[in-house]
């Protein structure tokens, strides 16, 4: 029993396999990246729908929102990689195939546009009308509104708790490996196929997403009770 | 919509099946997390000794992706405790472990919020530690943290559709199943993101209303 526990610690084979693994964390990094950007533009355009005048863009709004933040990363992930490319394959009758990195990025970038959406129409809805009528007042249009008076409110309002869904979204992204995006934990499990040693090698990829995200969940606390005082004050 | 019949209606007691997999490994995985992450809050805020050690837990727990943690608790726990035995076992408590972090969190914030007045008062009144604990602190905590507990609720399952990838024959890991004998994945897997909607929804919903009227008749105001 404490062989095992000897065998779990002795992380040298994490280490043999250094260039491998971190090739895979880049992967993470960038799989991260792109659907963060997919989630954030999405996301605004959801929450625009949301506080539309006409009842039909508000009800897509809210249903985009529903439907993405009640459903689990992982289906959505094999949903679209199995299944919109046959749908989309149907509409333009040709062949479709998504490259595994497409499909991670679109399901990941989705999922969390819901939760985004939600946060950029709380941030809106902040905002007092009084803003909205001077700007309309000097002769403002409303894109203008949006671009100068409402976002730089929302985006320093929503930037605590934005920071928190990054994190999510960057521990989501570990999901990828299960349609063959060589991430880290693609390439964990490939080498466990090779060495036949689970032991060290699931222990140092929890170890080094544990000791990854604690420096950014800490970071991201110090950096929000800053910002909150910063700019309550 | 003959396909819909074929693939999906006709196959509904095997997703069925898997449907009420998920459902116990949740409500296990459910109970565990609130179980362990009251015993984890109370240890951070009143075993001195031993917080050092509860709070390494709680930031393990949370700061580790569920999959990763799931690998982990699934292939190298055995080895190491003896336990999980089955990737049944491994599924719910991987999927408790994480939830309990996040709890822990969570009622210790309720704990910090009930003003040191009312603690005082209950003593002064003659109740005893635990008493003051169940009766005064508890109650409150448990009303105030009611939104995150069932949002905790619907985050277990969503997690939940990776214990198909350790081969527990959950919801994803039947529909999975399916597609891989017909071939034929539009329909199934549209079924299946469907249920897996409805019912976190579904949670979500029942899980408000409950905590709103909870909250009113307590005299909290509904959040």
């Amino acid at each position: 029993m404490s062989d095992a526990l000897k065998q779990s610690l002795d992380l040298s084979m994490f280490w043999e396999y250094r260039a491998i693994l971190l090739q895979g964390l880049i992967f993470n990094a960038l799989v991260f990246l792109c659907a963060a950007s997919v989630a954030l533009s999405v996301g605004l355009g959801a929450a625009l729908l949301r506080i539309n005048r006409f009842w039909p863009m508000r009800w897509i709004g809210t249903l985009h929102v529903e439907v993405f933040r009640n459903a689990p990363d992982y289906i959505m992930l094999v949903w679209v990689h199995f299944v919109l490319p046959l749908l989309i394959g149907m509409v333009i009758r040709r062949r479709v195939e998504f490259h595994p990195f497409v499909s991670a990025v679109i399901a990941l970038g989705f999922v969390y546009s819901g939760y985004f959406a939600e946060a950029f129409r709380a941030g809106i809805q902040a905002i007092p009308q009084g803003n909205l009528d001077a700007g309309r007042a000097f002769g403002m249009s409303e894109r203008l509104i949006l671009w100068r008076i409402t976002l730089p409110q929302v985006v320093r309002r929503m930037l605590p708790e934005a920071l928190n869904l990054f994190i999510s979204m960057f521990k989501a992204t570990t999901i990828v490996s299960l349609i063959a995006v060589p991430d880290l934990m693609y390439n964990v499990s490939m080498v466990i196929q090779q060495e036949m040693r689970p032991l060290p090698l699931y222990t140092g990829a929890a170890i080094t997403y544990f000791l990854i995200i604690l420096l950014l969940s800490s970071g991201v606390r110090v950096f929000s009770e800053r910002w909150r005082r910063k700019i309550l004050a | 919509m003959g396909n819909w019949e074929r693939l999906v209606w006709n196959q509904r007691d095997v997703l069925l099946a898997g449907l009420s997999v998920t459902v116990e490994v949740c409500a296990i995985a459910f109970v565990a997390a609130v179980v362990g992450g009251l015993v984890l809050c109370l240890i951070r805020l009143y075993v001195a000794p031993l917080r050092p050690l509860a709070i390494l837990l709680i930031e393990f727990f949370r700061d580790t992706p569920i999959f990763v943690q799931l690998m982990w608790v699934a292939y190298v726990w055995p080895e190491i405790f003896g336990f999980p035995n089955t990737f049944f076992n491994a599924g719910w408590l991987a999927l408790g472990l994480q939830s309990s972090g996040y709890l822990a969190e969570t009622f210790r914030a309720g704990i910090e919020a009930v003003p040191r007045g009312q603690r005082d008062a209950a003593f002064s009144a003659g109740m005893s530690q635990p008493q003051t604990f169940t009766r005064i602190v508890m109650p409150q905590v448990l009303l105030a943290s009611a939104p995150s507990i069932v949002n905790q609720f619907t985050v277990i399952v969503k997690s939940s559709t990776l214990i198909s990838v350790i081969t527990v024959p959950d919801l994803m890991s039947q529909s999975q199943k399916l597609v891989n004998v017909w071939y034929e994945p539009i329909e199934i897997l549209t079924a299946t993101a469907a249920i897996y909607i409805a019912f976190v929804f579904l949670i979500s919903l029942t899980g408000k209303l409950l905590a709103d009227r909870l909250r009113r008749r307590y005299g909290l105001a509904a959040s």
